[in-house]
C-alpha cells in the first residue's frame, strides 16, 4: 500500500505539491486526477524514488521513502509518462533488465509471463526500435510488472494510444488490482470513474477532493437534479408551475424541457406530478440527472481558479 | 554494489549490438595496422621495430574516440528518459554510474586485445628479438590512460542531453590535458611547467609507460583521474534528482 503524509514539492520558484495526504489500500486502484501540470507527475516522481521531496513523508508497502529508499524502490514498479526505452534491445533482453535491476526472483521466468501477460510474447526477439506505439506502451507496463511488485505506478498510461489499446490498458490496470496497489494517474474523467476504486482530485499542487466515485459524485452534488419535459402548456405556464413549489431553487431551459434543481433532502417527485397534470400538462419525460465525476471536476477545478 | 554488474553487462552488449561501435573498432585496427606495417618498413634494416608504436598511436588518438565511446552513456539516457527509470530501480547512483563507466572500458579493452594481432606479427618478423618489456609496459599505460580519458569523457555525457555536444566537449578537454604535455614550450618558468606537465595525461605516460617504466605514481595518477571523474559524473546524475 501507499502511504503518503503532508509531501511537499517547492522547484526553486514554484510550489508544485503542496503538503497532500493520502491513502491507497491493497488491492485498490487509486486515481490522481488533474489537468495538466497539477503536480500528478511531481508526486509520482517523489513517490517512485525519482526525486527527494522538499518535506513530507510517504512510504510504499511499510517502507519509507526516505530512510530506506532501496528498498522502498525495490517494492514498486513504474511507468513513466513517456515509455523510456533501449531503441537497440530486444523485447525480450530489455524486460529482462529490468527484471535483473530490480531484483526479481526468476528473472528469465517473469519476463516469459509478463511478456504473455501483456500479449507481446510473439514479439520477443524484435528490437524495441521496430515496435508500434501501442507496443511499446505495452512493453513500458511490462517493465514496470516484471518484478511483481506489490506497488505499480502508471503516469498516464493510455496517452496517445488508439481506443482499442486504450480499453486493453485499462482492463489490464483493472485486472492489476487483485494483489497489488496501482495509483494511475490521468487528466481523463470518464477513464478514472470506470478504472479507480477511489480518486485523488489535484490541482495546483493541492487535493482538492478524494473519495470513491460514486461518493464524490454525490458529496461534491448532493441537490437533486431533476430534468422535466411537459406537453400541452406554454414555456412561461410551465416556468411559473415550477417556481411555484416551494422547495425548487432554480428553473432552467435546456433542450425541450427544464433542469430544475431542488433544495437538499426535498424530493419534489411527487408533488410535481400533481401539479402538472392538474394544470392540464402532459409529462412526456422526468428523470434526474446524475452529475458525471466531469461536472464534479470541473466545479472544483474551476471554483480554485476563481 | 547491487546492480554494477547488470549495467555493466548491459552497457558492454549495448556497444556490440551497435553498428557504430565496430565501425570505430574497425577504424582504429584500420589506422594502427597501416601504422604497424609502415613502421615496419622503415625499420627495416635500421633499428629495431618500436613496440610500444600501437599504444603510443593510442596515447594520441583516445582524445577522439574515448569521447566517442562515452558520449551514449548517460546523454542517451537522459533524451530516451530511461535514466528516470534507471534511477527508480533499486540501484544506486553510484552503481549506475560505475557500472556504465566498465562497460566503456571493457569495451575498450576489447580493442586494445584486437592490437595484440601487431605484437604476435611483430614477435615472428623479428624471431623473438622484439622488446615485449616495453610493450607490456606501454600497453598497462594506455589501459589505465584509456580508463581515464573515458572517465572525462563520461562526465561530458552527464552533463547534457547531446551526444555531439558531449563528445565534443569531452574531446577539448581531453585535448588540452594532452597538450599540456607540452607546456614547456610557452612556459619559461621551469618549475611552474613542471607542476602542470604532472597534471597532464601524457606527462603520466610519454616519459614512464611508453619507454618501459611502471612507476606507482603514475598508476595513482590514473587511478586518481578516474575516481574524481567518476565522482563528479555521480554528482551530476544525482543532480537530476533535484531539478
Amino acid at each position: 500500500m501507499i502511504e503518503v503524509k503532508d509531501l511537499t514539492k517547492r522547484y526553486s520558484t514554484r510550489l508544485a505539491v503542496d503538503h497532500i495526504s493520502f491513502k491507497a489500500p491493497e488491492g485498490e486502484v487509486v486515481g490522481l486526477l488533474g489537468p495538466n501540470g497539477a503536480g500528478k507527475t511531481t508526486t509520482m516522481r517523489m513517490l517512485t524514488g525519482f526525486m527527494p521531496p522538499t518535506s513530507g513523508s510517504a512510504s510504499i508497502a511499510g517502507i519509507d521513502i526516505l530512510e530506506d529508499s532501496l528498498a522502498a524502490r525495490a517494492k514498486v514498479g513504474y511507468l513513466p509518462e513517456r515509455v523510456p526505452v533501449y531503441p537497440d534491445m530486444t523485447v525480450e533482453e530489455y524486460v529482462l533488465f529490468w527484471a535483473k535491476l530490480r531484483g526479481a526472483k526468476a528473472p528469465r521466468k517473469q519476463t516469459a509471463t509478463v511478456l504473455e501477460r501483456v500479449s507481446l510474447a510473439d514479439r520477443s526477439k524484435t528490437l524495441v526500435r521496430n515496435l508500434s506505439k501501442g507496443m511499446r506502451q505495452r512493453l513500458g507496463l511490462a517493465q514496470a510488472l516484471v518484478h511483481n511488485p506489490p506497488v505499480i505506478i502508471l503516469d498516464e498510461p493510455t496517452i496517445g494510444i488508439d481506443p482499442q489499446q486504450v480499453i486493453e490498458v485499462r482492463d489490464t490496470v483493472r485486472s492489476l488490482a487483485r494483489g497489488h496497489t496501482v495509483l494511475f494517474s490521468t487528466h481523463i474523467l470518464s477513464e478514472a470513474e470506470q478504472v479507480c476504486d477511489r480518486v485523488v482530485i489535484i490541482n495546483h499542487g493541492k487535493i482538492v477532493a478524494q473519495g470513491k466515485p460514486a461518493e464524490l459524485r454525490k458529496k461534491l452534488q448532493p441537490d437533486l437534479h431533476l430534468y422535466i419535459q411537459i406537453d400541452k402548456l406554454t414555456p412561461k405556464e410551465i416556468e411559473k408551475l415550477l417556481k411555484s413549489i416551494p422547495q425548487v431553487e432554480n428553473v432552467q431551459k435546456a433542450g425541450d424541457g427544464y433542469n430544475v434543481r431542488v433544495k437538499k433532502n426535498a424530493d419534489i417527485r411527487t408533488e410535481l406530478i400533481d401539479r402538472v397534470l392538474r394544470a392540464g400538462g402532459s409529462i412526456q419525460e422526468m428523470r434526474s440527472v446524475i452529475a458525471t465525476l466531469e461536472n464534479v471536476f470541473l466545479d472544483i477545478v474551476g471554483k480554485e481558479d476563481v | 554494489m547491487k546492480g554494477v554488474g547488470i549495467i555493466f553487462q548491459r552497457e558492454l552488449a549495448s556497444y556490440f549490438s551497435s553498428l557504430f561501435a565496430y565501425l570505430i573498432a574497425f577504424a582504429l585496427l584500420l589506422v594502427t595496422g597501416v601504422l604497424f606495417v609502415n613502421d615496419l618498413t622503415i625499420a627495416a634494416d635500421l633499428r629495431p621495430p618500436d613496440a610500444a608504436l600501437v599504444p603510443n598511436f593510442f596515447a594520441f588518438a583516445l582524445i577522439f574516440f574515448a569521447p566517442l565511446l562515452t558520449m551514449r552513456l548517460l546523454a542517451e539516457e537522459k533524451r530516451e528518459g530511461t535514466l528516470e527509470l534507471l534511477l527508480t530501480a533499486p540501484a544506486t547512483d553510484t552503481a549506475i554510474v560505475v557500472g556504465k563507466f566498465l562497460g566503456a572500458w571493457a569495451y575498450f579493452t576489447v580493442i586494445l586485445l584486437l592490437t595484440f594481432t601487431h605484437q604476435f606479427i611483430l614477435l615472428w618478423v623479428t624471431r623473438g628479438q622484439a622488446d615485449l618489456g616495453i610493450a607490456v609496459s606501454a600497453y598497462v599505460g594506455i589501459w589505465l590512460y584509456g580508463g581515464a580519458c573515458l572517465s572525462v569523457g563520461m562526465v561530458f555525457s552527464a552533463v547534457t542531453e547531446n551526444q555531439i555536444v558531449a563528445a565534443f566537449l569531452a574531446s577539448a578537454a581531453l585535448f588540452l590535458l594532452w597538450i599540456g604535455d607540452r607546456v614547456g614550450t610557452v612556459i619559461s618558468n621551469i618549475d611552474i611547467a613542471r607542476f602542470l606537465r604532472e597534471l597532464t595525461l601524457q606527462g603520466h605516460y610519454s616519459s614512464s609507460f611508453a619507454v618501459g617504466l611502471m612507476r606507482p605514481e603514475d598508476i595513482v595518477f590514473f587511478a586518481g583521474i578516474i575516481t574524481l571523474m567518476l565522482f563528479i559524473t555521480i554528482r551530476l546524475v544525482e543532480w537530476n534528482r533535484w531539478r
